[in-house]
């Protein structure tokens, strides 16, 4: 009998093994595949001169990584997305808190009110950017219009011929898309916090903002990186909003938009994929820095 | 009885080997039917339904025709074609793409394939070769011709068209002065491809030209025409003559502007358009378009041809429907009946002729003499690197005309774009 149960112990956990592996083997056919393969791929491109209107593909070593450093299109491109990434996590992180915070609180036709907070979301960011130019247009744009009949313009302003103020157009018609989904993770993370917690720091006689700091704040941590992590990664991949808005206009061209360029206009594949690297880097960075902040200043021990 | 059954039965057996036979021949005069080609063009290049399903009743083959923006086709090409697979049987080449897709080997030589008469009729079909071999075969004849609204001109007292560039200007501030438009000339400022070609078009007004034979800049010096074309465009924006939302415009919006009657003048008119402007379903300014020879500094009227083709990728497992739909698009009831629709200008001079002859174009004497002044932009052929260099080009003007960036910082930053495109 001894010897029967000793005997199936192995066998459970040699079955349990092979389930687990048969249950992550997809997940590891499909990362590797469609994530790592590539990643590796184009690490290792990145090297090599492709360029499809010359012949061969020598080893360049860093020498993509050096010209995309002297390039002043892609220092002013850089420049233009670490605006857009800190504008653009400032934005949606406080206003998806604060719609976040007014939805928690709404107690008749909250879903309603989800869904059209959800709205601008949903929308392809072609279409949103499509329907920011009317808004933004010179000619016939709601902006100028709101502006002349407020008069606080006496004529139609070209925003997009002020660099500061074309960067922060572009950066609100991201966030207006993007805010939402900020949003509903700090929805889903308010929505996990006991209110029993808030019930006895009140009768510790903590106020609103004290109950914020020590138990909102702390609690939703996890939601809060996610949020922001998510935030950075998107504005860092800024692309269809700018180019929409304001075409290749070295004013407002983002990072990606200097990849694409790079790709497919001039067919230098290998500096697009040295640019697209620095760029990924660049956002996993970003992330990690305040997503380790958040994590060491919200914590529970 | 027997004799007249057998008579029967001989006669049934006769009209059944008969249309039998008749059956294969029709066969074997649609020996493509059958087959499926996919053709991707932009809008302005998809042919009505009406006109499709007359090729598919001719040749049996079944079209699925994809029709796409002219920036994302090239990006469709681009990603396909580095996978390996077609991107379409047939798509589109721009005049501006022939560098990039003769050197990379991605399109099939059509030399053997299309109808040569036809393609010797069209005089642009010389853009679209590259080392000796035709890449693709134009589909409109898109050159540059000023088309201006001849009421408001008349309005501000002036009688003839302007044929100078200086005469242009004057005419403008006229207009302007007389509260007929607020800003008369209309011209892209973006940074998009319609400002590059607009730039292009009027260094050659100026009498220049943007390379010699060796792809050295000739737009440098402050004498030179394209230096002249750039202070012209940047001098009638600070005067008022342009409106500074030129700066965010493609050009097919500054169409709409010049149809809606709110500009005087397309500087860079597309020839093909002026059917457009007239027709009175699409403009509001049907009754007062008129075209005229680009002004020029020199006395005699340049002008550039940009036309847009159809080739067949090296890709497609379709080659001989792409050629087939390729040779009907140059017949002439095709080319009459694409401008009809679209306002494609016929490529083939024959059929320019024919339609010009039976008054079918408007302003066709302005249209045919500006077509026989029609030039490359490269003389050498498009090079690989034109892409790289006109974003360049789009991306400095823009700058200028937002006042970052002064005419001479403008084009040295285009010449040192030049000479880093064209060295790597």
């Amino acid at each position: 009998m001894t010897a029967t149960l000793s005997q199936k112990g192995p066998r459970r956990r040699y079955g349990e093994v092979n389930l687990g592996l048969a249950l992550v083997i997809p997940v590891i056919v499909i990362m590797g595949g469609l994530v790592v393969f590539p990643l590796l791929s184009t690490i290792v491109d990145s090297f090599y001169r492709i360029n499809l209107m010359r012949p061969g593909t020598p080893f360049t070593g860093l020498g993509n990584y050096a010209d995309l450093l002297q390039d002043t299109s892609v220092r002013r491109s850089w420049v233009n997305t670490f605006y857009y990434v800190m504008m653009a996590v400032v934005l949606e992180t406080l206003g998806g808190l604060a719609a976040a915070l007014l939805l928690n609180k709404i107690k008749y036709g909250r879903r309603w009110l989800l869904a059209a907070v959800v709205l601008p979301w949903c929308l392809p960011p072609v279409v949103n950017a499509v329907v920011w130019l009317w808004i933004y247009n010179p000619s016939y744009g709601l902006l100028n219009g709101i502006l002349q009949a407020a008069g606080l313009t006496s004529a139609p302003v070209v925003f997009f011929n002020d660099p500061k103020l074309a960067l922060f157009l572009v950066t609100i018609v991201h966030v207006w898309r993007m805010m939402p989904l900020t949003a509903i993770i700090l929805l889903a993370a308010l929505q996990s916090i006991p209110e029993d917690l808030y019930q006895a720091a009140k009768l510790d006689g903590a106020g609103a903002f004290k109950s914020f700091r020590l138990i909102t704040l702390p609690l939703i941590a996890s939601g809060l990186a996610i949020a922001l992590s998510q935030s950075t990664v998107f504005a860092f991949n800024l692309f269809d909003e700018a180019w929409i808005l304001s075409g290749s206009s070295l004013d407002t061209r983002t990072v990606m938009i200097q990849v694409y360029m790079f790709a497919f206009q001039n067919m230098k594949f290998s500096l697009g994929m040295a640019l697209s690297l620095m760029a990924m880097l660049a956002s996993l960075l970003v992330s990690l820095v305040y997503v380790l902040k958040v994590y060491r200043e919200t914590r529970f021990d | 009885m027997m004799k007249k059954h057998l008579n029967m039965t001989i006669a049934t057996v006769l009209l059944l080997q008969v249309g039998t036979a008749g059956l294969a021949l029709a066969e074997d005069a649609k020996p493509l039917a059958g087959q499926h080609l996919s053709v991707l063009l932009p809008p302005w290049g998809t042919l009505p339904k009406e006109m499709t399903d007359g090729f598919t009743a001719k040749t049996g083959i079944i079209l699925d025709t994809q029709t796409l923006g002219w920036d994302d086709i090239h990006t469709k090409i681009v990603t396909s074609t580095v996978a390996n697979t077609a991107p379409g049987d047939a798509t589109e080449v721009d005049w501006s793409w022939v560098g990039q897709f003769g050197a990379s080997k991605w399109y099939q030589p059509l030399d053997g394939l299309v109808t040569a008469d036809a393609v010797a009729d069209a005089p642009t079909a010389k853009i679209f070769t590259y080392d000796g071999k035709l890449l693709a075969v134009p589909y409109n004849n898109d050159f540059r011709v000023l088309i201006y609204n001849k009421t408001q001109l008349e309005k501000a007292g002036i009688k003839t068209p302007p044929k100078t560039p200086d005469e242009l200007l004057k005419a403008a501030k006229a207009i302007k002065e007389a509260k007929i438009a607020t800003y008369p000339i209309g011209l892209p400022l973006s940074a998009t491809e319609g400002t590059s070609t607009t730039w292009y078009l009027l260094t050659k007004a100026f009498g220049g030209d943007l390379f010699d034979k060796d792809f050295k800049p000739m737009f440098v010096d402050p004498q030179s025409g394209g230096y002249k074309a750039l202070s012209f465009e940047i001098q009638a924006l600070k005067d008022g003559l342009i409106d500074p939302a030129m700066t965010g415009l493609k050009d097919v919006e500054v169409q709409e502007l010049f149809k809606s009657g709110k500009i005087s003048f397309d500087v860079a008119g597309w020839a093909g358009n002026l059917a457009v402007y007239a027709d009175a379903s699409k403009s509001q300014v049907a009754n007062d378009v008129a075209a005229a020879l680009m002004p020029s500094t020199t006395g005699s009227t340049r002008t550039i041809g940009l036309p847009e083709a159809i080739g067949i990728p090296a890709a497609s497992a379709n080659s001989k429907a792409a050629a087939a739909f390729i040779n009907w698009m140059l017949e002439p009831e095709t080319e009459i009946g694409s401008f009809n629709a679209l306002g494609n200008l016929p490529p083939r001079l024959s059929v320019l002729k024919q339609l010009n002859a039976k008054g079918g174009l408007k302003d066709g004497d302005v249209l045919l003499a500006q077509a026989a002044a029609v030039e490359p932009l490269f003389a050498q052929g498009t090079p690989g690197w034109y892409p790289e260099f006109s974003a360049a080009v789009a991306s400095a003007i823009n700058q200028a005309a937002k006042g970052q960036l002064t005419v001479d910082q403008a084009v040295q930053q285009v010449a040192e774009a030049a000479k880093t495109a064209s060295q790597e």
